[in-house]
C-alpha cells in the first residue's frame, strides 16, 4: 500500500513542450534520473512496507487501543488512570531516575571524553576499546554483574570494609543507589561516544589562542572550550534521557518496589493483569515523552544555528 | 605549538579518574567470567577455589539452557537473513539513487532506535497476540529485525558510500550488465560491510531481552529472557556460566568485524562499527 503511494508520485507531469527542444542530452539526462528513481523506490519499498506494518501499524493500533473504552467507544480514562496516584508516582520515579542517571553519566562521561582527548593516539584507542566493547555486551549480563559486585558480601563493600569506611557494607542492592550506578553503567558508553566525537572536533588551537592572548585555564574552559562543547553536552544528555525514559532491565533487577519505573509497570500490566488499554496509554505518553525531548532537540538545534548565524554576520 | 601544558598533578588525577571509570565500565563483566570458573557461584570475589562445573551443568539432562540457547540462535539467525535482506535493499535506495522522500524514509528507517522499546514490544505484542503467534521463533524474528534493521541500513550505507561509484560505472560502460555489476564489483568491495552488518543483527537479536519477553511463550523462552527469569524468580547458579557464554559471543563478534576491518583491502573501512554513525544520528543530522 505504502509502495503504490510512493510509485505515483515521481512520475513525469507531462511531456516536455515541443517548443523546449535543446537536445537530446537533456531528455536523456531525464530518463537516467527517472530510471534511478524507479530503481530507488524499487530498493526502498521493502524496508518502507516492512516497517510501516511491524513499526508504525502496531504503534498506531497502541494508539487507538490506549483511547478506547471497556465497552467500546472513545475514553481519556486510561490516560487519566495513568496520572493517578500509584501510577503517577511511578510516573515521577521514572522521570526522576532518568535524571539523576542522565546527569550521572553525562557528568562522568564529559570528564572521560575530555581525558581521552588529551591521551597519545594509542592510549586513546585503548580506552575507547574499553568503552565500546561493553556497549556491545548484553545489558542484562552487565547488570547481573553489578549484581554481584555491590551484594552486601561483594567486592564493592568488602573493599569499603577494609578501607573501614564508616557505616560499611553499605546496602547497594534493591534501592535507588543500586539502580542508578546499573543504568549509568549501561548508558555511559552512549554519552561518552557521543561526547567524544564532539569534543574531538574541538580545533585545540582556540584554546591555545586564549591563553596565549591571557584567559587563565578556568576562563578558557568556561568561555571558549563549554560553549564549543555546549550543544553536544545537551544532546547526550537528552538522548540519555529518554533512552532512560522506557528502560526496562536495570531498576526491574536491581531495584526495590520503590524503583519500579513505567517499563515495568508496562509489562506487568500486560503480562500479569491483562489491563492491555492501560498498558497502551502508558507506552503512548513515554512516546509522547521521547517526541518532545527530541522536538527540544531539534529546536534547540535550530537557535543554535540561528544564534551562529548572527554570531558571524555581525 | 602553544598548546595548554597540563600540570603533574593534574595528568595523575586524569589517570587515577579515567582508570576509576574504565574499572566501572569493565568489572560487572570481568567478575561474571571470573566468577562462572569459580566453585561458589554466587560466593566471594575472588573464588577460593576453580572449576568448570557450570559450564558441564548447561547442558546436563533436565537443564533449560540447550532448548532457550537454540531458539535464540535461530532466531537471530533469521534476523540476521532478514536485516540484510532489508539493509542492502534500504542501503542502496539512499545512496545510490533518487527517492523521492528520501529524508521521510531515512527518518523511517532509523526511528526504531529512538523509539523505547517497550513501545514497540508492546505494539508487536498487540500485533502478534490476537493472530496467537506468541512463542513462534518468526515472530521474534520479524520483531527482533525492526530494531537489527535500522544498525544494518546504517552499516551499509556508510560502505556504500565508501564505494567509488565510478568503479561501477566503468563495469557497466563496458558492458556489464547490473547483476554483473553487483555481483562482480560492488559485493566485493562492501564485503566488510556486509559482515559487520550481519554480525551487529545477529548480535542485536541475541542479546534482545524485551520484544522476546513480550513475544515469548511459556515453553519457548529466548536465553536472555531464561536469565532475566533465573535472576528474577528461582537461583540456578549455571546462570553465570551462561552469562559469560554471552559475553563471550560478543566478544566474538566484535573481533569478527575488527578482523574483516584490517582486512577490508584499499579503503578506510570505516562505518563498520554502529556507534561509528550512530553518533549524532537521532538528533537529524542526515548525512
Amino acid at each position: 500500500m505504502a509502495g503504490s503511494a510512493l510509485a505515483t508520485q515521481p512520475q513525469p507531469q507531462s511531456q516536455p513542450a515541443p517548443t523546449a527542444t535543446p537536445g537530446r542530452m537533456s531528455r536523456l539526462r531525464r530518463a537516467l534520473a527517472e530510471r534511478r528513481t524507479r530503481y530507488g523506490l524499487l530498493n526502498a519499498a521493502p524496508v518502507v512496507v516492512y516497517l510501516l506494518i511491524l513499526f508504525v501499524y502496531p504503534i498506531f493500533s497502541t494508539l487507538l487501543l490506549s483511547l478506547k473504552g471497556e465497552e467500546g467507544g472513545w475514553t481519556l480514562h486510561w490516560y487519566a488512570d495513568a496520572f493517578q496516584g500509584a501510577n503517577l508516582e511511578i510516573l515521577l520515579t521514572t522521570l526522576r531516575i532518568s535524571a539523576e542517571t542522565s546527569l550521572l553519566s553525562l557528568v562522568i562521561g564529559f570528564l572521560l571524553a575530555n581525558a581521552v582527548t588529551r591521551l597519545k593516539p594509542l592510549w586513546a584507542g585503548l580506552v575507547m576499546l574499553v568503552v565500546i566493547v561493553p556497549h556491545f555486551i548484553s545489558a542484562l549480563v552487565r547488570t547481573y554483574g553489578w549484581i554481584i559486585l555491590l551484594g552486601e558480601h561483594g567486592v564493592v563493600n568488602n573493599v569499603l570494609t577494609d578501607l573501614h569506611i564508616p557505616g560499611a557494607p553499605f546496602q547497594l542492592l534493591y534501592n535507588e543507589i543500586g539502580v542508578v550506578i546499573g543504568t549509568t553503567s549501561v548508558m555511559l558508553p552512549y554519552t561518552v561516544l557521543l561526547l567524544y566525537a564532539v569534543m574531538r572536533a574541538v580545533d585545540r588551537r582556540l584554546l591555545a589562542a586564549a591563553a596565549s592572548m591571557g584567559a587563565g585555564r578556568i576562563t578558557i574552559f568556561r568561555r571558549v572550550y563549554l560553549p564549543l562543547v555546549a550543544s553536544g553536552l545537551v544532546n547526550a544528555g537528552v538522548l540519555c534521557f529518554i533512552l532512560c525514559l522506557g528502560y526496562y532491565l536495570t531498576p526491574a533487577l536491581m531495584g526495590g518496589p520503590k524503583q519500579t519505573m513505567v517499563a515495568s509497570l508496562i509489562d506487568d500490566q500486560v503480562m500479569k493483569q491483562n489491563q492491555w488499554n492501560g498498558a497502551s496509554a502508558l507506552g503512548i505518553i513515554l512516546l509522547l515523552l521521547t517526541f518532545a525531548g527530541l522536538l527540544l532537540l531539534r529546536l534547540l538545534k535550530s537557535a543554535g544555528e540561528a544564534y551562529r548565524k548572527r554570531g558571524t554576520a555581525s | 605549538m602553544i598548546g595548554l601544558r597540563p600540570t603533574l598533578a593534574g595528568r595523575v588525577c586524569l589517570a587515577a579518574f579515567a582508570t576509576l571509570i574504565l574499572l566501572f565500565l569493565a568489572l560487572p563483566i570481568i567478575v561474571i567470567v571470573v566468577t562462572s570458573f569459580g566453585n561458589d557461584a554466587f560466593g566471594s570475589f575472588p573464588p577460593h577455589s576453580w572449576t568448570l562445573g557450570w559450564y558441564k551443568q548447561l547442558f546436563a539432562d533436565g537443564s533449560k539452557w540447550p532448548a532457550a540457547l537454540s531458539l535464540s540462535a535461530l532466531v537471530a539467525a533469521l534476523t540476521t537473513v532478514f536485516s540484510l535482506i532489508l539493509g542492502v535493499t534500504a542501503a542502496t535506495a539512499l545512496v545510490r539513487s533518487e527517492l523521492p522522500l528520501r529524508t521521510a524514509v531515512y527518518g523511517l528507517v532509523l526511528a526504531p532506535l529512538v523509539i523505547p522499546q517497550v513501545v514497540i514490544a508492546l505494539g508487536l505484542f498487540l500485533l502478534f497476540e490476537p493472530a496467537s503467534m506468541l512463542g513462534s521463533p518468526i515472530a521474534i524474528a520479524l520483531g527482533h529485525t525492526v530494531l537489527a534493521s535500522p544498525i544494518a541500513v546504517m552499516i551499509l550505507m556508510a560502505t556504500l558510500k565508501g564505494i567509488d561509484e565510478r568503479l561501477e560505472d566503468a563495469a557497466a560502460s563496458m558492458g556489464a550488465g547490473r547483476l554483473t555489476v553487483a555481483r562482480r564489483i560492488t559485493f566485493p568491495l562492501a564485503m566488510p560491510g556486509l559482515v559487520a552488518a550481519a554480525v551487529f543483527s545477529f548480535i542485536t537479536s541475541f542479546d534482545e531481552f524485551f520484544v522476546s519477553q513480550f513475544l515469548s511463550s511459556v515453553d519457548t523462552v529466548t536465553l536472555p529472557v531464561q536469565v532475566f527469569n533465573v535472576l528474577q524468580y528461582d537461583v540456578d547458579p549455571s546462570v553465570t556460566a551462561v552469562s559469560a557464554l554471552l559475553i563471550a559471543v560478543a566478544v566474538v563478534a566484535l573481533a569478527l568485524v575488527g578482523v574483516v576491518r584490517r582486512l577490508g583491502g584499499s579503503g578506510r573501512q570505516d562505518g563498520l562499527l554502529p556507534t561509528e554513525t550512530t553518533v549524532g544520528l537521532p538528533a537529524g543530522n542526515e548525512t
